[in-house]
């Protein structure tokens, strides 16, 4: 069983940006799910578990490795997916991968030439393994980048916003492969899309303006809810009205008309019905406490 | 919407810190360069100015070249910001119309790249009123402004150069959007540019290249060729002449690119060219399995990660189009460079490797710059790729990745100069020649180049790092590679520790190998490439890994980085380059010295403060000389033991001896009865007191022993005289001279000035009585007369030794080869001392012994060397009397000097003159019998006749030994035409000398020892001399003046005396001449105005010609005035356009500026020229002829 533990980091940018605040956290294997978004601090806090950044304070540690003292330590049991992904010019998608391999340290070349084959074949790309990469649509190399994160048994996996420009095809044909490892080693997985944490993940945080709002298992954010979330569809002109005088979570249009969702802890009736409360409704629950209107 | 355009690109830029930058740097170096004494471009010296207009266009049109990289940034930029902002959907989708946007852009981006040259008008004008108010220069250095000079350079430089390299740069941004294309353009114009510069190593192509300079920068220095001071200080080029055509044509070229560009120019994107994928084959199914294995790291792991590294990033170099075309056109250039040749007077050396070598060591500046951009291109390559985090979270050391890139720049210059290699085999091959030094190519490759694309690459990689910009990286290492060199003059430093890459030059030699610098530039390699190695460490350690930071953070941060190796390797490489620094700065600061150019200034003017009191104190003179000398050549040590008679010949006791020493050679005194009363071993002044004076008559016996022994290895080159192979030494250097040596006085009268010390005379004044003041001659300087010597020389067992004089006696002694040297008649004191491994020629003429020592190399000149000994010797003694030595002989010296010089009956001879000259073709002029005939005419010109210490004393010498060399050239020409293909050489060497005359210029009869007028005009006047009274009245003169006072005792002629002798032989007719071309300095400014021919009924042609001709005398400054006329000049007509068969020819009567001449001749015409022998100095020569035209 691998452990991430992170105690109290911070990292101040230099204009001024707060992107990490005291964030601590304790991570075992499984999928784990950050929520957040955009702005939140959700890469920053990845880029530094990937040793790319350093934070002004805290610390974390894998198993007993120490990231910040021991980041060549880290990077040997690390597989990472940034959130942008490119490619070098003029070289194959097999060529690249095997570089990349070499660096991860599958030194023997027989080694490394099945483990390039079986990861292009992983990620449905062996029949184009002699084409430019640069040359691959958006989604194509996506699937470059999702084959060397899984390079050399990582224990620690980070993908940031990996789903972003995939179609439906190619993201479940991504989850199924980080599902596949996500059992054995630590997958920490970032995205703003809601329907991907639920769908695979175990563990879950929320993140939002460098802090941990909330850290858990989906489910119990969303058992959680229960029984406190009401939607009613509502005229444009009353919105306003409603901000008022309820604690609206989210507002969002179904047949040209807002429909607003409606945290409350007592039962509402005039027109609101109860729903059976999702993980967006804990997203926008937790960081969109002030009900502003969207 | 053209306005719009316009003013929001100005403003734009405005904003923007670029334009303000580069107009500062641009300031602050003319503005250096107008008021320091170490930077120096432009020319400001002597009487010119420094705000000289010739030097501010000099400024100008230099900088437009730097100007260009400015150009390409505007340019570039108002093409493709749209682009690069993807703001160029938005905006061309709105109604805005083409040429406003198009014309907009480009002349707005033309008005900001000139603003940044407008730089170097402020720099001057702050130059020439900060200079002299803080005293950093004396406030007679400026002259006066002219408005014209602003102008005309904005208007004919700036504008036009910046609009030319615009519309090349701007339409290939528009047409590319790419700004390495933009950069590729600059560079094809700086290449065109080179290349167009190779045509003017050429007298004969001067024009063209003028034409074809895209900035019109060589059409300007064309243009000002012959400028005199004054003509400097004084004249802004016009709108006029070549200038005006060359501006005319490469404007009118950027006009149809521009709108060529205009034309193609679009809105619309390109539909982007979409490759069909190919059907994939159908594969066989395989199966896949996840292989069992184990990431490993260790030391095996990081020399794979290392290889793909390299792999990687070397492949992406050369599968550049960038790097193509840059490796294309460094080829280009070098091909061109081979096409020109080795032209040296219109002959070719032969293409030994070391000239192939030389050349391609002419690519490296390219080579660096090509080092610059992929370094940039490198390190920046996975950020721009943004691959970068994955990358840098993989588990390697950075400084793996870094070196790997290192190693691949290092690889790409490697194939870069072996490809430069292949070609100049290449071409060696094509022109038939076989001797290839295959070895040396490589050694020189690893020697010298190697070490040096490996500094520059580990600099590289480390300002990159460093950095946190590509384009600052570039640059900032632009500006380290030229910039850097500039502030080390500055600040008087030349120890080659602190010169990137520096260290001794080597100078390939047939004879000597690598030679004496070979040893240090090893050390210095060594030194050199540890601070690479200093660097890529420290590259290692605080590379961006990851996030960007601040470098600030990234030092505050290192320790996270460096492991406990890591850092111990830092430790360790710096404590090895430590302690080779020490090693390398024993060896060049204390075990040798040197002095810098400021310290050696300085020396010079406390010596002359401090014992100019010394000039006149009478001393001794030698009268027998006895030498005994000992070269260990491969040791390279020298021991020295001279015997001297020493005379009183002045009417006054003298109580003391005055030497000036060379420390370096480590004197030893051995005067009988006599103390030391003063050692100055700073300025290297010693005084003898005798005790008992020697009275007028005395004759004392002294000794003075010296060495020379080589310990380690120097700063710089090192004493190329003493060497493994062609030791060549003489008396005045390895002994101490008698008495205030003048010729250690600062010369340039602006130092001398700022030293407080007075304006000197180069020479005393040219007196018409001279008793006293002749005593001394201008070689020996008083310390002797004519006397007997003989020299014992010995050196090692393989080699020849050879001083002046007959062998007497020659033998093995301690496994050394001695030989006894004793002079046949009394000569001059001025003896050479050589030792090599030679060959020897050999040949009897008379009774004397015909002798050449040449290099087993090099033997394929030596016949023609002889006969050219043997022509010379019979034309001479013929001529102006007998030679008096039994040995005429020529000794080849390696290529560390090149240079010719008589000493009494031996002749040593540069390797690079004429050892290696192609002379195969028999209708070129033939360098070497011009060289040999002028050494050898020293015999008697020099050495049997010589002149006072005096003004004009050169010209009984230098000119008089050209001219003897022309007549033997003369004998053997086989038309007249021919000797103006040699004689325009000296026409240009006069012209171009007194344009850079530093102080005065002085008539021939007067002259300085100035190398311009008694080697260039003194051969014209002379040679057009004995045209005009002819060669036996010239001769005649000669050598009546010779028979006067060859061998005699002092006091010596002067030029006065040797006009006493010319006189009587010039006609009546013609004794203006004397006055005109010896005691003035008189030009002529002749051409043909008009010139047509007819048909006459008799079936001859009658040529009708009109002829303007001015006489012009000038001033020592060059200003001239036009004088009346009254002169025979020549006028003749050509046979062919290529005025090689001159088939009428008379000298008539000029008294009017403005004639018409009519003549008959038989056979059709094809040119009419003035002069058309190139007899008189007329400095725009090209006018005197032109092609006639059938009058019906």
């Amino acid at each position: 069983m691998n452990k991430l533990q992170i105690n109290g980091l911070s990292k101040t940018y230099a204009n001024g940006v707060k992107a990490l605040a005291n964030v601590s956290i304790e991570i075992e294997n499984g999928m784990f799910g950050l929520l957040g978004p955009n702005g939140a601090g959700k890469s920053s806090l990845m880029r530094t578990l990937a040793t790319l950044q350093q934070a002004d304070s805290g610390s974390a540690l894998l198993n007993d490795i120490d990231i910040y003292n021991q980041p060549s330590e880290l990077r040997k049991v690390l597989g990472y997916l940034p959130q942008e992904f490119g490619v070098y010019p003029k070289i194959t998608a097999a060529q690249l991968l095997d570089h990349l391999c070499i660096l991860k340290g599958v030194s023997k070349n027989k080694e490394r030439k099945e483990l390039v084959d079986y990861l292009l074949n992983k990620v449905n790309l062996y029949d184009k393994r002699n084409k430019s990469v640069k040359g691959f649509s958006g989604g194509m190399k996506q699937r470059i980048g999702i084959a060397q994160a899984l390079i050399g048994n990582p224990k620690l996996i980070i993908v940031d916003e990996p789903t972003a420009g995939l179609d439906p095809g190619e993201r479940n044909r991504f989850y199924n492969l980080l599902a596949d490892v996500g059992n054995e080693v630590i997958v920490i997985l970032s995205t703003h899309i809601v329907d991907d944490v639920r769908e695979l993940c175990t563990k879950m945080a929320i993140m939002n303006l460098g802090e941990i709002i909330y850290h858990g298992a989906p489910q119990d954010a969303i058992s959680d809810l229960r029984g406190r979330v009401f939607q009613k569809a509502v005229a444009r002109e009353e919105l306003p009205q409603y901000a008022e005088n309820y604690t609206i979570i989210s507002n969002k249009m179904v047949g040209g008309q807002p429909l607003i969702h409606v945290l409350s802890e007592t039962t509402l009736n005039n027109g609101f019905e109860e729903v059976t409360p999702n993980l967006e409704d804990v997203f926008f629950s937790k960081i969109n406490t002030s009900a502003v209107l969207v | 919407m053209f306005k719009i355009f316009l003013f929001s690109e100005i403003r734009y830029a405005l904003r923007q810190p670029m334009v303000y930058i580069f107009f500062i740097l641009f300031t602050l170096l003319v503005f250096g360069a107008t008021v320091s004494d170490n930077i120096q471009i432009g020319g400001a010296v002597g009487n010119v100015y420094r705000n000289a207009p010739h030097v501010i266009t000099i400024f100008t049109t230099v900088l437009t070249i730097f100007g260009l990289l400015m150009a390409t940034a505007f340019f570039n930029n108002a093409a493709l910001r749209d682009f690069n902002n993807g703001f160029n959907e938005i905006l061309f989708s709105t109604p805005i119309n083409k040429s406003g946007f198009f014309f907009g852009r480009f002349f707005g981006a033309l008005f900001l790249a000139t603003i940044p040259l407008l730089g170097v008008f402020l720099g001057v004008l702050m130059g020439s009123v900060l200079g002299p108010a803080f005293g950093w220069v004396d406030a007679d250095r400026f002259g006066s402004f002219y408005l014209a000079t602003f102008i005309n350079n904005y208007c004919l430089f700036i504008l036009p150069n910046m609009f030319i390299a615009g519309s090349i740069i701007f339409s290939l941004s528009a047409k590319w959007k790419n700004t390495v294309v933009a950069f590729v353009g600059a560079l094809i114009i700086i290449i065109g540019y080179i290349v167009s510069g190779e045509l003017m190593s050429d007298l004969e192509s001067e024009t063209i290249a003028a034409i074809s300079d895209v900035f019109g920068i060589r059409t300007y220095s064309l243009y000002a060729k012959y400028f005199t001071p004054i003509e400097k200080n004084t004249l802004s080029p016009t709108f006029s002449g070549l200038l005006l055509i060359n501006r005319i044509i490469w404007i009118l070229v950027a006009v149809v690119i521009l709108a060529i560009s205009y034309l193609s120019f679009s809105f619309q994107e390109k539909n982007k060219r979409a490759k069909k994928d190919k059907k994939d084959k159908v594969e066989k199914s395989i199966t896949f399995k996840l292989p069992e294995f184990q990431a490993s790291f260790n030391s095996a792991t990081n020399w794979v990660q290392f290889k793909s590294f390299f792999r990687i990033n070397f492949f992406s170099i050369t599968k550049s189009v960038t790097f193509k075309i840059l490796f294309l056109f460094a080829a280009i250039l070098l091909i061109t460079d081979l096409v020109g040749g080795f032209e040296y007077f219109g002959l070719q050396a032969y293409p030994l490797t070391y000239k192939m070598i030389d050349l391609i060591a002419g690519s490296t500046i390219f080579i660096l710059i090509i080092l610059v951009f992929f370094s940039g291109e490198l390190i920046w390559r996975d950020r721009e790729s943004k691959i970068n985090e994955v990358i840098d979270a993989t588990s390697h050391a950075t400084f793996i990745s870094l070196s790997a890139k290192a190693l691949s720049l290092i690889s790409i210059t490697t194939l870069i100069h072996f490809s430069f290699v292949i070609v100049g085999i290449l071409y060696q091959l094509g022109n038939g020649f076989t001797r290839i030094e295959i070895s040396l190519y490589i050694l020189d490759f690893i020697y010298f180049n190697l070490p040096n694309y490996i500094v520059w690459s580990g600099i590289m990689v480390l300002i990159q790092t460093l950095v946190n910009n590509k384009y600052l990286g570039y640059f900032a290492s632009i500006l380290i590679i030229f910039i850097w060199s500039l502030i080390m003059l500055a600040l008087d430093i030349q120890s080659n520790m602190l010169a990137i890459g520096g260290g001794p030059n080597v100078t390939y030699s047939d004879m000597n190998g690598f030679g004496p610098a070979e040893m240090g530039a090893h050390w210095f390699n060594a030194y050199w490439i540890l601070i690479a190695l200093i660097c890529l460490l420290l590259a290692g350690a605080l590379y961006n890994r990851g996030a960007g930071s601040s470098i600030l953070n990234r030092i505050k941060h290192i320790n996270q980085q460096l492991t406990k190796g890591y850092a111990s390797a830092i430790w360790a490489t710096l404590a090895v380059w430590l302690i080779l620094a020490g090693f390398v700065f024993y060896n060049t600061q204390i075990l040798n010295t040197y002095k810098t150019s400021d310290q050696s200034e300085d020396i010079q003017v406390e010596y002359e403060k401090t014992y100019k009191k010394y000039e006149k104190v009478p001393l001794p003179k030698i009268i027998d000389a006895k030498y005994f000398i000992d070269i260990y050549p491969y040791k390279r040590d020298v021991f020295v033991k001279a015997n001297f008679k020493i005379n009183n010949q002045t009417n006054q006791a003298i109580d003391s001896i005055h030497f000036n020493i060379d420390s370096k050679w480590q004197p030893e005194f051995d005067i009988p009865n006599a103390t030391l009363v003063l050692e100055d071993k700073k300025l290297e002044y010693l005084i003898y007191k005798l005790d008992v004076p020697m009275r007028p008559g005395d004759t004392i016996d002294i000794e003075i022993k010296t060495k020379y022994i080589t310990k380690g290895f120097k700063n710089n080159t090192g004493n190329t005289n003493i060497v493994n192979n062609g030791t060549f030494l003489n008396n005045f250097e390895i002994l101490p001279s008698l008495g205030y040596n003048k010729s250690k006085e600062l010369n340039d009268k602006n130092d001398r000035k700022k030293h407080g010390l007075k304006p000197k005379d180069r020479m005393p004044e040219l007196q018409q009585e001279c008793s006293c003041s002749c005593m001394a001659n201008y070689l020996t300087d008083g310390s002797s007369d004519f006397l007997n010597v003989e020299t014992i020389i010995s050196t090692s067992p393989d080699q020849i030794a050879i001083a002046p004089g007959s062998l007497m006696k020659e033998w093995k002694e301690n496994g050394r080869n001695y030989f006894h040297y004793k002079v046949d008649h009394p000569s001059q004191n001025f003896f050479s001392f050589t030792s090599a491994t030679f060959e020897v020629a050999k040949r009897k003429w008379n009774d004397v012994d015909i002798e050449v020592y040449y290099d087993e190399k090099h033997k394929v000149n030596v016949d023609m060397m002889l006969d050219a000994v043997e022509r010379s010797l019979a034309y001479y003694t013929k001529e102006f009397g007998p030679y008096y030595h039994n040995q005429c002989r020529i000794i080849e010296f390696p290529r560390y000097a090149s240079f010719a010089q008589a000493f009494p009956g031996t002749m040593p001879y540069s390797e690079s003159m004429g050892f290696i000259i192609n002379l195969e073709d028999e209708n070129d002029n033939n360098i070497i019998d011009a060289v040999i005939a002028h050494e050898i005419a020293h015999q008697w010109w020099a050495h049997q006749v010589i002149g006072a210490e005096m003004q004009g004393s050169t010209m009984m010498s230098e000119s008089f030994a050209e001219y003897s060399s022309l007549m033997t050239m003369k004998s053997i020409a086989k038309t007249p035409m021919k000797m103006r293909d040699f004689i325009k050489y000296d026409h240009n060497r006069y012209l171009r000398g007194r344009g850079s005359e530093t102080e005065k210029e002085l008539p021939l009869y007067k002259v300085e020892n100035q190398m311009y007028i008694h080697y260039g005009k003194g051969s014209v006047i002379l040679y057009a001399l004995q045209d005009y009274i002819g060669e036996n009245k010239v001769n005649t003169a000669m050598r009546a003046f010779l028979e006067e006072y060859r061998y005699e005792k002092p006091p010596y002629p002067t030029s006065l005396d040797f006009l006493k002798y010319l006189e009587p032989q010039v006609p009546d007719s013609l004794t203006y001449l004397i006055n005109d071309w010896f005691k003035e300095i008189t030009l002529y400014d002749n051409r043909v105005k008009r010139a047509n021919y007819s048909l006459q009924d008799n079936g001859k042609y009658l040529v009708s010609m009109d002829v303007e001709s001015y006489k012009i005398k000038a001033d020592t400054i060059g200003n001239e005035t036009k004088v009346d006329m009254n002169d025979w000049i020549d006028i003749g007509v050509f046979a062919d356009s290529d005025e090689e068969e001159l088939m009428f020819q008379k000298r008539v009567k000029i008294n009017q500026p403005q004639m018409t001449f009519t003549f008959e001749v038989d056979t059709i015409p094809a040119k009419a020229a003035i002069d058309p022998r190139m007899l008189l100095i007329d400095r725009v020569y090209d006018d005197n002829t032109k092609s006639l035209s059938l009058n019906e």
